[in-house]
């Protein structure tokens, strides 16, 4: 692992302190509303400029992982500029309780310990074309029908690059989406849920998981130098997370040495 | 020089919002409608046919609109979805579509509109139609045994749907097939 490279930890093994840290940069983020903010940058993956890439039988989600890597890397900077230890962190959501409720309790409570509202919770959406006004709001289904280890293990045991992508989109990815339900469940308006970066880093991760085992496998060259706006960065910029800066881990502890 | 093509495909609604209020995307109680096919042969699945996995790959599916789980089933027209995901009802799997939610812009919008000739370079239109691979073996191998043919019926469960949604014609596609390998 190369050095000084942050790391993007588990949303059930965040510390207390980096759950406050967390917040508090969504939280800085949700009350700047120029293009440093919280709704800026939701609201470039649906409502209202719409620049996300999801699969299509033209191209079969070839876009998706690489464009979706693009947008996490850029929000975590802005999230960064506002408490710099900061890192977007991921939800597995294939863990059952008693190691993490459906809905992480980290996104699932109303307020943080000190009785104010918890900007992981919840954050308003105030759009005037279209005409939405409101804060955004879950409907999870039963726990029982999110993915388990074995549907994870059996998307990244995919060896051909598009039908990887096509099963970690189509088979996690959205199943995952629609079992939030609520504003998480339509791709206009899933980004402004704020749990919706932690869902998109678990993706994220999975993608790198099956990268260290498979490089980058048949993805077609020509795809390699496609822009993905409104990112000033290319498909071939986005392909090594290290590159980016950062590595996945369920936990990290330093030894003193 | 390339003919220019104006040739445009319409999904859903294509009206604006106008003064549509979005409030929060719901699940809704009513049942969206569901698709059966007619019998097709699965003399290609047969005990002589050695697959080790096969999928129903469903092209040139609307996502223009609601979420949903489409629950797959052999040979249970009467399928909805309350009937368990098992296999004595048919269940083979399930895919899901993340939708768009209806057309949230001006008229227009979500219009699908071709490529305007061959230097026209921008990206496809993101409502060109998806597509889904169910893994169907354990079903498909499993009535191969004593049916020559199913039926396939498609159950859309809506998972989030809004104002702009249509909610009944959920589950909108084009081309359906078996794709059987061998390892």
């Amino acid at each position: 692992m190369a050095d000084n490279l942050r790391i993007r930890k588990a949303v059930h093994n965040l510390s207390d302190s980096e759950v406050s840290a967390f917040r508090d940069a969504y939280g800085q983020m949700q009350a700047i509303t120029d293009n440093r903010g919280y709704a800026y940058f939701a609201g470039l993956h649906g409502v209202p400029n719409w620049y996300c890439q999801h699969s299509t039988d033209t191209a079969p989600a070839y876009y998706f992982l690489p464009w979706h890597r693009a947008y996490l890397y850029n929000l975590e900077l802005a999230v960064r500029s506002r408490v710099p230890d900061v890192t977007l962190p991921w939800w597995d959501w294939t863990l059952r309780p008693p190691r993490q409720s459906a809905i992480p309790k980290i996104f699932a409570d109303r307020t943080d310990g000190s009785g104010a509202a918890n900007p992981l919770y919840s954050f308003r959406i105030n759009l005037t074309n279209p005409s939405i006004h409101h804060a955004t709001t879950r409907k999870p289904g039963s726990p029982d029908d999110l993915p388990a280890q074995t549907d994870v293990d059996d998307v990244l045991s995919t060896g051909d690059w598009t039908d990887f992508t096509l099963a970690l989109e189509n088979r996690l990815h959205n199943l995952v989406h629609g079992w939030v339900g609520g504003d998480m469940g339509i791709v206009a308006v899933a980004a402004f849920d704020p749990i919706f970066y932690s869902h998109h880093c678990m993706i994220d991760r999975l993608w790198w998981l099956w990268q260290v085992r498979n490089g980058n496998g048949s993805m077609p060259d020509d795809l390699l130098d496609t822009v993905l706006p409104p990112f000033n960065m290319k498909v071939r910029d986005v392909l090594s997370v290290n590159t980016l800066g950062y590595d996945y881990a369920a936990a990290q502890a330093v030894v003193p040495i | 020089m390339a003919k220019k093509s104006t040739q445009r495909r319409r999904v859903g609604k294509t009206r604006a919002p106008d003064k549509v209020k979005i409030t929060s995307p719901v699940r809704p109680s009513t049942p969206a409608n569901t698709y059966t096919s007619k019998p097709v042969s699965i003399a290609f699945a047969g005990p002589e046919h050695r697959f080790t996995s096969a999928d129903l790959e469903i092209l040139g599916i609307d996502h223009s609109q609601a979420s949903y789980e489409g629950r797959v089933f052999f040979n249970n027209p009467k399928a909805d979805a309350s009937t368990p995901k098992t296999l004595a009802q048919g269940y083979a799997g399930s895919f899901y579509i993340f939708g768009h939610g209806g057309c949230f812009g001006d008229v227009g919008h979500c219009e699908i509109n071709e490529r305007l000739d061959a230097y026209d370079l921008r990206d496809p239109h993101p409502l060109r139609p998806t597509l889904a691979r169910v893994p169907v073996t354990a079903a498909l191998k499993q009535f191969a045994k004593s049916n020559a043919q199913i039926s396939i019926t498609v159950v859309p469960v809506v998972s989030a749907a809004t104002e702009l949604s249509d909610m009944k014609n959920v589950f909108r596609f084009q081309q359906m097939r078996f794709l059987t390998y061998n390892s």
